[in-house]
């Protein structure tokens, strides 16, 4: 049995950062990258499903969708216990939304034939929580989002697992596999990869594949595929705000002025 | 000298004197039965010892000077004498004692089985038989005196250090007792002095036997104690024939019990007899600054099962005879963290002797896959491991050359393989290993700290400097060790000096990195900061940063990067001897300094910040615990990235409240960054910011340099209010 895990890299800003030129995104000098945090937890629940399994019978398989720069990031993921990593490299990648990006873990999701897909509930630098639910869609899977306990025997129909709700509340459902989950943070403790895992991960082939390699036509990829499209990344202004001290009859008469002002 | 009418080869002693012959085969059985189970103990020991990894390559050529030292430090007891003087020269005694018997007896064996009867060559009488009877009195006085202190001192002085109650244990726990080596100490002992005082009972009982022949009695009084002895059982009314007898009894007794302790001597405590000078021999001199080289390409690293110890820390765990010194100085273990450096090496030896030491041995393959670390009885517990500072208080102080500061550090290279550590430190690696800083910011804020200073600081990588200088994390990145790194680039520049810094380029060093057990991570910022280095010009590199400075220093040259490096407070000092910086005015301060671990015990760097201190004209009172007997602020070992946990008081705290016994302190210097955190934090969770302030070794000098009148009160007004 197999559990794909797709994983994202993602970016986090320095204090002080510019934006692209075209206005679109944040200048990449000014980001550090790195795993999304609730990946880890996504993957971190895959290799303890596979741990407590007999050896050998579950294959955890890392995905990303994303230029070379992002093998560090499947590296990471192999060098936690991942067994085998793929990446698909879009070159009109700029332009792809949480749907596009979808499309493509769909297919791969179809050639794989995993039993779980786990996602993270969301990615830390955009947080649209759209990604994994688009591709139980695509697939028409059945999905749970935001699960933060997960009971389940590799090999089994069906899975349990468990939402937290408001006030304290935990809903409790049954899932039929394979299906589609979104993990919370806190399911579990990611562990750490140290730096001599990651080195020996380097040894491990990534499998790299194009669109057309799994089947999606140029209209499914990068922008084309995509239900949106990002106009401008912009710093709002700051509000002002005033407070008026004073006399009752004072802070009547600033308030008048600046209603004026408003006005013009 | 001999009486006259006797002759010189009548003055002896003659062995076996009225034993029938089964008596001397009985004998000479047991002799060789006891030096057969002797050599088969070595045997095992050795066996033992060569089951583990063979260590670093250990230069031949060096040999001599470790022999040379390891006699040294044998002969004047130095190490002994170390923080226990009177235990070390009661030692010596014993140990004196015990030499001077063995060469005694040997030369007995020497006369009587080899040279007598192969080359009828004997010297043993006349005259030299009693010097040789008047030097072995003296030595087994002196050895029975030791002896007797050691039983006063463990049953009537009870020092702490001795009670073998272990911090990482509870009674529950099965292997908790301590009870085989209470009973092992205490049989050692007595069996020793019943060797000794049977020894001198023998000698009068012969006396009186033998009272009839002149060549005896008239000679008694070169063995005074024997004949003091003999006068005491004629006193009490021994006759000759009496005494005879008693000299039988006794010679047996004796005989047996010394032959019976030379064949234990493999199996028992006596064993550090030669294990302590083996394990002495081979010490490594730099296991304090300079951590073993990890292969990152092993199937694994660290220590995570019996079969990866090296050989040199089993012939240690056999070497320690739990004397307590790194017990009593361990900061994690005096602020109740469950770790004593003691009872690291104890579980070591209790393994090893389990697994690898029986005398039938166990299938090795199996002993060696033995797990070391895991909460089962006889393992390392995590917790354990983690408590430590890697300050090396422990590996210094130790008289018989114990390495528990590497030995913890390679254990805990597998923790950290196997991600078994503690969240914050996992979150901390995590940033160093993006960001290439502890503080998790993004590089480019590294030399923020830069702004604020009226010149611009030289860019290394872009232009030769006389002086590179390897700023550092928190001198980087902490809000008040900031002000510090200003202070330093100010007497620099004012100083004329040719320095610069390496901007975004530089990451932190790895020091600590290192010392938590994450080595990949370690190599790849050191390799990193290598190469950015080796694009550089400069002819020395400085550093206000202690860990930086011992690992660049000690450790780079492991990864290609050999370089003149020197800690701030050696440099200021050179500065202040060149006459290029001079003090505008003396403070009138109080002061004392806290050595840091990685620049005094590490890096005997002891001195230099001392004559920077007396440049200032503050007064300096010495701590308490000072030089290498300096209590850690904490921070080492990467604990300043992990909370303390409840209940346990902080290691820092215990420091503040030393430093706030001095009267009339003013300012309590330290010398890196980490110690200014820990000690200052410190300083006001004591309760004592009112009453002293803590200050930076630079700062201190700063001020001194500053021809301001209006100079800064040492202690803030407030304190001075009622």
């Amino acid at each position: 049995m197999k559990i794909l895990v797709p994983v994202k890299r993602v970016a986090s800003l320095d204090d002080e950062f510019e934006l692209r030129d075209d206005g679109r995104d944040v200048d990449p000098d000014f980001c550090e990258f790195d795993l999304n945090e609730f990946d880890e937890y996504a993957l971190e629940t895959a290799v303890l499903i596979k741990e407590s399994a007999p050896e050998g019978a579950v294959e955890v398989v890392v995905l990303t969708i994303g230029p070379d720069d992002a093998d560090d990031t499947l590296r990471k993921a192999l060098a936690k216990g991942a067994d085998r990593a793929i990446r698909v490299d879009d070159a009109d990648l700029g332009d792809a939304d949480r749907v596009a990006i979808a499309r493509a873990i769909a297919k791969v999701a179809e050639r794989e034939e995993p039993g779980l897909v786990l996602c993270g509930a969301q990615s830390s630098d955009f947080g649209h929580a759209q990604t994994g639910m688009s591709v139980a869609a695509l697939l028409g899977w059945p999905r749970v989002a935001v699960v933060s306990r997960l009971d389940y025997a590799p090999g089994t129909a069906t899975a349990t697992v468990e939402r937290e709700l408001e006030g304290g509340l935990v809903e409790r459902l049954e899932v039929e596999t394979p299906a589609v989950l979104t993990i919370q943070l806190g399911i579990n403790t990611p562990r750490y990869a140290s730096l001599r895992a990651i080195k020996q991960a380097n040894a491990k082939a990534i499998e790299s594949l194009a669109p057309a390699d799994l089947g999606l036509s140029a209209g499914e990829t990068g922008g084309a595929g995509a239900l949106s499209r990002v106009r401008r990344v912009y710093v709002p202004e700051r509000g002002k705000s005033e407070m008026i001290e004073g006399t009752p009859a004072q802070q009547a008469a600033r308030l008048l002025e600046i209603i004026e002002e408003v006005q013009g | 000298m001999i009486p006259s009418g006797i002759a010189p080869t009548e003055v002896t002693r003659i062995l076996f004197q009225d034993f029938s012959l089964w008596m001397l085969l009985l004998f000479y059985a047991y002799a060789i039965t006891a030096i057969a189970v002797f050599g088969f103990g070595v045997y095992v020991q050795v066996r033992k010892y060569r089951s583990g990894r063979p260590g670093a390559a250990f230069s031949w050529r060096q040999l001599a000077t470790r022999l040379a030292d390891t006699a040294k430090v044998i002969a004047s007891h130095r190490a002994l004498r170390r923080r226990d003087a009177r235990t070390g020269r009661l030692h010596a005694f014993i140990f004196y004692g015990f030499t001077l018997l063995f060469i005694g007896t040997a030369t007995i064996t020497l006369q009587e089985d080899i040279l007598g009867p192969l080359l009828g060559v004997n010297f043993w009488h006349g005259q030299f038989y009693l010097i040789f009877k008047l030097v072995l009195n003296f030595a087994g006085a002196g050895f029975i005196a030791g002896l007797t202190y050691m039983m006063y001192r463990r049953g009537w002085l009870r020092p702490p250090k001795l009670d073998y109650t272990r911090p990482d244990r509870t009674p529950e726990d099965a292997d908790f007792s301590r009870e085989r080596y209470r009973i092992e100490d205490w049989a050692f002992l007595w069996t020793l002095l019943l060797i000794g005082v049977t020894g001198f009972l023998l000698s009068g009982a012969r006396m009186v036997w033998l009272q009839s022949e002149p060549a005896v009695w008239e000679t008694r009084w070169w063995a005074p104690i024997g004949a003091l002895v003999a006068a005491g059982l004629k006193g009490v009314g021994f006759t000759s024939e009496g005494a005879g007898a008693l000299r039988m009894g006794l010679w047996w007794f004796h005989g047996v019990l010394a032959l019976t302790f030379v064949a234990l001597i493999p199996y028992t405590k006596a064993k550090h007899i030669v294990t302590a000078a083996t394990s002495w021999l081979l010490k490594d001199p730099n296991a304090l600054n300079h951590l073993p080289l990890g292969d990152l390409d092993a199937d694994h690293i660290g220590y995570r099962t019996l079969g990866d110890v090296s050989s040199r820390y089993l012939v240690q765990a056999d070497a320690c005879t739990k004397c307590g010194r790194c017990h009593e100085a361990c900061p994690a273990r005096a602020a109740g963290y469950p770790l004593s450096p003691r009872d690291v090496i104890l579980t070591l030896r209790e393994q090893a002797n389990a697994l690898l030491g029986e005398v039938l041995p166990k299938p090795r393959a199996a002993a060696c896959a033995t797990p070391l670390i895991g909460l089962a009885t006889g393992e390392y517990r995590p917790d354990t491991l983690w408590s430590c500072r890697q300050c090396g208080a422990c590996t210094e102080i130790c008289p018989v050359g114990v390495e528990h500061l590497p030995l913890i550090n390679l254990l805990r290279r597998d923790m950290v393989d196997q991600g078994e550590m503690d969240s914050a430190l996992q979150r901390t690696l995590g940033a160093i290993g993006k960001t290439g800083n502890c503080f998790n910011e993004s590089r480019r804020k590294r030399p923020q700290w830069t702004r604020d200073l009226p010149f611009k600081i030289k860019d290394a990588r872009k232009e030769p400097v006389e002086v590179l200088w390897f700023v550092g994390d928190y001198a980087s990145f902490d809000p008040r060790s900031q002000k510090v790194s200003r202070a330093f680039a100010r007497i620099l520049h004012a100083a004329g000096i040719d320095f610069g810094i390496l901007y975004e380029g530089e990451t932190t060093a790895g020091n600590d990195v290192r010392r938590v057990g994450e080595e990949g991570l370690f190599q790849q910022l050191a390799e990193g900061n290598v190469e950015t280095l080796s694009g550089c010009t400069f002819s020395r590199i400085v550093t206000t940063d202690p860990h930086s400075f011992n690992t660049l220093k000690n450790e780079y040259p492991d990864l290609g990067g050999s370089y003149q490096v020197s800690h701030a407070s050696a440099y200021l000092k050179e500065l202040l001897d060149a006459g290029r910086i001079a003090p505008a005015r003396q403070l009138d301060f109080t002061v004392t300094y806290h050595d840091p671990c990685h620049l005094g015990r590490l890096n005997k760097g002891y001195d230099a910040p001392r004559e920077v201190v007396a440049a200032t004209g503050a007064k300096l009172v010495e701590l308490p615990r000072s030089r290498d007997n300096s209590f850690c602020c904490g921070a080492g070992g990467g604990r300043v990235w992990v909370p303390d946990p409840p209940g346990t008081s902080k290691v820092s705290e215990i420091r503040a409240r030393e430093a706030a016994e001095i009267e009339g302190l003013d300012v309590l210097v330290v010398n890196c960054p980490k110690c200014m955190t820990m000690l200052e934090d410190a300083v006001k969770t004591t309760g004592n910011e009112r009453n002293f302030r803590v200050m930076e070794l630079t700062e201190l000098l700063a001020e001194a340099l500053e021809a301001d009148e209006a100079a800064p009160a040492p202690v803030p007004a407030e304190a001075h209010e009622p």
